[in-house]
Order: structure tokens, then sequence, then C-alpha cells
């Protein structure tokens, strides 16, 4: 069953709720300016991403002196993208993707490498093909380096990327055995890159190559297919298995529903995913407009980032230098977030492990310097209770709207409101 | 279960009142009582047991690993088969002391070779994998107190998450401290007071909480003179900031401190003598600080890691994920020595070593022996292990 779609015209409120999750949260205008559509036009046209980017943007990870400077400069960049993009959600998107197909830079160690992942990630942002962005992603340089492919030769398999392949790509534990895990590392045998190895070489472009005499060519049985497997076929045989429609689905839906989604609602947009082979468009086309996410208010808890990116729209983008930035790229990670780098291939859990004492104090500093602090960014027209809580009554309304400006942002910032989206 | 229930419905009401969970949390902290710690390290990535604690009198160990296998010569013997990786050698004072133990052959029911299922196993001691709440975290359910477990690092890890408690991470014990703009304690006191359900209840809990922590830490850690140098890791300070909020006092019974990178696929003597030569540094200071402060007596430290390599070498000169492998745990409160057999290098399971004593029963010691705690209430079940207790 397809989600039911949501039938009344956007309140202020469902307004707010649709920008805090596809674009991080957003002004009072900007939100009014959606008030009376329709969901189904307001989410198709938020899908309408094209590939530009932010003019402007103060980073060049092409200039750092060394791998480790010229990673952060991405993370610069990234950011800047982030806060100041025309299409916040093409960005959530990515920001997504890249805590399911997960790569760490400190392991790839290249850059071209990571910037041509997260251009993957961009382009196939609402793929309309899943079996085709986790293809790209498996002969991606970074993904290669980052989970051993790189070393998984005819007579030496190395299993790091078809265990991950399965258990975090595309099925899901449980529907594969050990035996899927090793036959799916024969069949990946020879799949490598060129170029940009070693710590000198980091500014070199690395290249994929299928190198087909260290391709295993026998016969292999994977998720119960058998035959001369090649990478391809692994990779079609694991996208399109029914568990897949499912654990993808839920990713989904834990990254614009709610942290713990529920299963009803996963498996409609797993039928809508089997219906579609693996349509991602049509699966967020639906999902974003359903009666479902626009119940779902206040049940993610924001991410570092989210947090972040969120305070910033907010304000309505106020300018902040390029150091300011860059530091608040390393507040992120501080917060648990360094961005492409998570702790493990699982990637962030996220909800609730992103609480705790010190990621609480973090939150309120970052609160405090961009509001109250000797060089918070001028603000014009303080934003308005909704933008800030997606509320227009929100708890603490009377104290809140007592305090002047740059307090009730401040404080609204650090409200357990404004951590929720 | 009584307890558990008991304990629900008490937070409940707390959480309820305006001002009732720091009150409900003052009563608590009586009961955590006890002087004794234990702090938990955790080896993320599988790190291999077979070229830490070395069987080094076996063939089929150097058969099955040509180009990685720790060569003879190297090894830091400790009985006449068996001996440790030669980067742990600042560790060998305890050993000698006779207050180092390597718990061999560790692993549980049904290995699960997945990173995350494996350490979530660790982390819930439950390999049906049915719970969310970790063991540590059960701990703190059981004191009734948050502040008795606490982690170090950026992070929470699954194994102090409880249903009802936040427990706190915390990164750097010297920013431990909140600070809010002139004025505004009396308004965001106020905030926080606007009644709230679902995560935002959660999370305004999770913010008194961190007030009450960061107040109690801030008190109390200004005691501690630091007692060793130890070395400059990012592992080693946070192993300080443990020494620090031991001698401080502040009442933690449990410390989490973890140390990553141990998935060596590829290159692995590199990778893994450098992550061993990191662990075995920052050790031996928090041990010597502690000798020094006069708490060795009151501290121990157990580590684990998620799963073991397989026996063979891959084609990366590394090895890939495997079953059963070594725990580790000293202190003046450890009977030293090797507790349990070693592995049958020709009696494999998919490659893998076949553990023959449960982690459970390794917790457990810990739990009943040293922390006096009853083990299981918290395990959900009988476990013994090891008499590693002194």
């Amino acid at each position: 069953m397809p989600l039911t779609p949501l039938s009344r015209p956007l309140t202020a409120e469902d307004a707010a709720h649709f920008l805090r999750r596809t674009a991080f949260g957003a002004t009072d205008e900007q939100i009014r300016a959606l008030v009376g559509k329709k969901a189904q036009d307001v989410a198709r046209a938020a899908l309408a991403f094209d590939q530009s980017v932010a003019p402007g943007n103060p980073f060049d990870p092409l200039q750092g002196a060394t791998p480790g400077a010229a990673l952060q400069l991405g993370r610069g960049a990234w950011l800047y993208e982030l806060a100041y993009g025309p299409h916040p959600l093409r960005e959530k998107l990515a920001l997504t993707w890249s805590n399911h197909f997960v790569i760490a830079t400190d392991k790839v160690r290249n850059v071209p490498a990571v910037a041509d992942y997260l251009n993957l990630l961009r382009r196939h942002a609402a793929t309309r093909s899943f079996e085709r962005f986790t293809l790209e992603v498996a002969q991606s340089p970074a993904m290669l380096r980052y989970l051993d492919n790189d070393q998984n030769r005819k007579g030496k398999p190395n299993e790091n990327f078809s265990r991950e392949l399965l258990e975090l790509f595309t099925t899901g534990i449980g529907a594969y055995t050990e035996n899927d895990v090793r036959e799916g590392a024969r069949a990946l045998t020879g799949w490598t890159f060129q170029g940009g190895r070693g710590n000198r070489q980091y500014l070199e472009q690395p290249r994929f190559v299928n190198q087909t005499q260290q391709h295993d060519t026998g016969r292999k049985t994977y998720l119960g297919q058998s035959g001369a497997l090649k990478g391809e076929d692994i990779v079609r045989i694991a996208t399109s298995h029914p568990a897949t429609a499912t654990f993808v689905s839920r990713k989904l839906h834990r990254a614009f529903l709610a942290d713990t989604p529920d299963d009803a609602a996963v498996k409609g947009s797993a039928d809508t995913w089997t219906r579609t082979k693996g349509d991602v468009m049509a699966v967020l086309t639906e999902l974003l407009a359903s009666e479902a996410f626009y119940a779902s208010r206040s049940r993610i808890i924001r991410s570092p980032v989210e947090f972040l990116v969120g305070g910033i729209r907010t304000l309505g983008q106020p300018k902040i230098d390029a150091r300011s930035l860059l530091n608040l790229a390393g507040t992120a990670g501080r917060m648990g977030q360094v961005l492409l780098e998570p702790d493990t291939v699982k990637g962030w859990d996220g909800g609730r492990e992103w609480i705790n004492d010190t990621t609480l104090l973090l939150r309120m500093q970052v609160a405090a310097a961009l509001t109250m602090g000797s060089k918070a960014p001028n603000l014009d027209t303080p934003p308005s209770l909704l933008a800030l809580t997606g509320q227009e009554r929100p708890a603490g309304a009377v104290l809140l709207s007592s305090l002047r400006g740059r307090q009730r942002t401040y404080l609204s910032l650090i409200s357990p409101e404004f951590q929720l989206a | 279960m009584t307890n558990r229930r008991d304990f629900l419905k008490l937070s409940a009401l707390a959480v309820a009142a305006t001002s009732g969970m720091p009150g409900f949390l003052a009563r608590a902290a009586t009961q955590a009582g006890g002087t004794k710690t234990l702090v938990v390290v955790q080896l993320t990535g599988g790190n291999d047991g077979l070229n830490t604690l070395i069987p080094y009198s076996n063939g089929a160990y150097y058969a099955a690993r040509p180009t990685i296998a720790i060569p003879k010569k190297d090894v830091l013997t400790v009985t006449p088969d068996l001996g440790m990786h030669p980067a742990l050698r600042p560790l060998m004072k305890l050993w000698d002391d006779g207050h180092l133990a390597w718990m061999e052959n560790v692993g549980y029911p049904n290995p699960n070779r997945s990173h995350f299922a494996s350490m979530a196993i660790w982390h819930t001691a439950d390999p049906s994998q049915a719970q969310a709440d970790g063991w540590i975290g059960r701990i703190a359910e059981k004191i009734g107190d948050p502040f008795c477990a606490s982690n170090l690092g950026a992070a929470t890890p699954q194994a102090l998450q409880a249903s009802e408690f936040s427990l706190p991470s915390i990164d750097s014990v010297d920013n431990f401290q909140l600070k809010l703009p002139a004025g505004m304690n009396t308004p965001f006191e106020s905030l926080l007071n606007s009644p709230r359900s679902g995560e935002a209840a959660y999370l305004t809990r999770a913010t008194r909480q961190m007030m009450k922590n960061t107040a109690r830490v801030q008190e109390n850690v200004r005691k501690y003179r630091s007692g060793a140098t130890y070395p400059d890791t990012k592992f080693a300070s946070q192993l300080r900031d443990a020494a620090r909020l031991i001698a401080a006092g502040v009442g933690q019974r449990v410390i989490y401190v973890s140390l990553g990178g141990f998935d060596t696929h590829a290159g692995q003597r590199a990778e893994q003598d450098g992550l061993l030569t990191t662990l075995a540094g920052g050790l031996s200071a928090f041990q010597a600080d502690l000798e020094t402060q006069g708490l060795a007596k009151d501290v121990i430290v157990m580590g684990f890691s998620e799963f073991g390599r397989r026996v063979a070498e891959n084609g990366s000169a590394g090895t890939d994920h495997g079953k059963g492998s070594v725990m580790f745990a000293f202190g003046q409160g450890v009977k030293g020595g090797v507790h349990g057999s070693s592995p049958d290098l020709e009696d494999l399971s998919e490659g893998d070593i076949k553990y023959r004593q449960d982690f459970r029963g390794v917790y457990a010691e810990a739990l009943t022996r040293w922390l006096n705690l009853d083990a299981r209430g918290i395990l959900g079940g009988t476990f013994t292990g090891p008499r590693w207790i002194a």
C-alpha cells in the first residue's frame, strides 16, 4: 500500500515542518510562501533540484598544504554549501547518503576521490535507479579504498566491501549468509583503481579500473543465484533483493520521518520501492507529501550538522567569515559528526545518541556564538518563534515573547524544541 | 524485576514534578556508595587476539600467517607457550608483579562477524540481540544514579545506554562546565520548566542532568594533581581524565574509554603495532598515576574487542573478521596470569578459533567480586567465568 497523501493545503506549522526536515530550517518569509499550497506540489518543487552550487565558496581543498588540511578545507566547502547553497534538500540527501554509503576521509586521503564521491552523492541524491547509484559507489576510488576492494584479487579475496555491501548498503543483516559474503568477494575481485595512492599523491586523480586478470571467473552462488558472476551482477542481485527495499526505505524514514520509524509506514515506502524497482525519486516524492510525514513532527533529534546549518538558515543565512565556518565544521566534529568521517562504516546512529552532556554544552556554546557573542552576525529581523521552533505556540512561548531579539533567539536555539525537527 | 519496575515508577514521578529530577538524583546518589572503580577499555574494530597474546610455540600459528606473524624472537614471553606483542612491553611490570591477567579464547555462542552486531552483543551482554540497553546502563539503573558510570569521549556507546537515564559522556574534563551568558540563568530555568512530552521531554531531562553533572565535576576535579606523564595521544588524555575523575571522588563506579582502528584488513603489522603501542603507553601511565595518587588498590581495568580476526592472514597482509579473542585485565585487585586455555589452531570453525569462555562470565566476575553487584540481574542469567579478581 503506498503512503496516503496529505489532502489539506499546508498550514503555517506544516510548512515550517516541511522546511525543517528538507531544508534544515527556514526564515518566516520562506515558511509563509508555502502556506496554502498542495503537499504534492511542494514536495515535487523541492525535489526538482539541479547541480548548481552556492557562488563564492571560500574553500578550495586543492589549496590544502597537506592531505589533512585539504580534507579539512573540503569539509568547510561542504558546510558552506549546506548553509548557503541553493538546494538544501539535495544537500540533506547527500548528507543522508554519506551516512549510508559510508567512507572515511582519513583512510581515503585523496582530495579528488573525496570530491568525486560527494558529487556522486549529489548527482544521485534523488536517484531514479538505486542499482545504478550503488554500482557507481562500488566503483568509486573512495569506496574501493575505504573498504579495501582495491586489494581484492583472484585467489586472495578481501571480504570487507562484499560484507558491508550486504550488511549496511543493501539487504541488512538476516538476508544473507557468510557464504554469500565470500562468494560476493570473489565476484568483486579485480575492481580497483589507479593513481592517487600514498600520502604525496593526495591531489592526483585516481581512476577506477577493472583488472580482468585479477578477476575470479569461476562459478559462484550469491543470494540464491548462480553463474560466473561479476561485480555488476553482485550489485544487481543485492540491490534488487526484496530486503533492500525495506532496509533502505527505513533509512529514508529515519532521515525524514522519525528517529524510530513506524514499520507500517516503512512498508508503504518499500512497496513503492519494489513497484518502481528502486526509484528513489518516486519513493521520496510520495514520502514528502504523505500524511505520515506531516504527522511526524518533533520526532527527529537534529544531528550536529543539522543543528548548525539549521541555525544559520533560520537566522536568514547571515554572512559568517571563512575562519569561523571552518571552526564550526570542527565543532560539528566535537559534537560527534565530522563530515565524511563517521567513526565506523555503519555511520552515525543518530537520535538520542547525539545527546550527552558534552554535546549539549557545545550546542549551547554555538548558540551563544551565533546570537550573543561579540562576533555574532547582525540580525536585522530576529527569527519568529515559528521559524525557530516549528510551532506557533511552543512551550515557554510567553516567556520567549517577553524577551528581546538576541536573547529570545539564543534561548530558542538552546530550547529542546530547536534540537528537534 | 520488581526493583526495575519500582525504579521506573519513581523516575516517572520525579520527571513529572518540575524540580523533581535533581532531588531524585540526590537521593539516588547516596545509594551509589562503593569505593571500587572498574575502567572498561574498548578496542574498536576487532583486535587480532592471536597477535596480541601470541602462541609462539605453535607451528600452526606461523604456518597460517607467513607475513604478519610476530617472530618468536620479538615475543615478550609470559608462559612456555604464550607471549605478549612487543608493543605491550610497558605492561610487563604489571605482569611480573602478578597484576595482569589474560583471558584466553573469549567469545559467545553463534558468533557474529559483523562489527556492529558483535559490538552490540558485547555492549548489551545479549547474544540474542533482543535488548537495547547496555550492561553498564543497567548497572546505573540498578545503582539508581546516572552519574555512576561515564564514558570518556564524544559519543556514548551502547554499553552505557539506559532506558530512563542518559549517562554522561565527557569529552574533556576541562571543558565540562556550563556558563550561560549574563542574565540568562533564570529565563533558561523557566524555559526548562515548561511542560513537554516525547523527545522534547527527553531533551529537557538530559539538559537538567548535564547541568547537575557539570557542577558536580567542576566542584571536585580541582583537587587532582597528575602523578605521571601521559603520552601525547587522545587515548592517554582520556585516561588522564579518568584518573582525574577517580581522584576527585565524584562517584563513578564504571568509566568507559575506547581506542579505535583495529579493523586491520590490510597491512596489519604496521597498524596493529602502532595501536598496541598507544594502548600500552596510555594504560601504563594511567596505572603509574593511580599508584602515585594512592588509588591503585581501588581501580581495575578490563579490556575487550568485539571479535578477534581470522586465523589465516588474507592476501593483503591483513586479516578478515573472526570470532573469539583475548580479553585483558589489570590492577592490584586483579589475579594475574593466563586464565583459560589457548585456542586449538588445528580445529577451527570456518577458519576461526572456537571460543571456550563466555565473555559474560568475565563480566560477572567484575560485577560480583569487584563492584559487589548482583550480576544475574544485570546480565539476565548466571554466568561463571575465570576467577580473575584477586
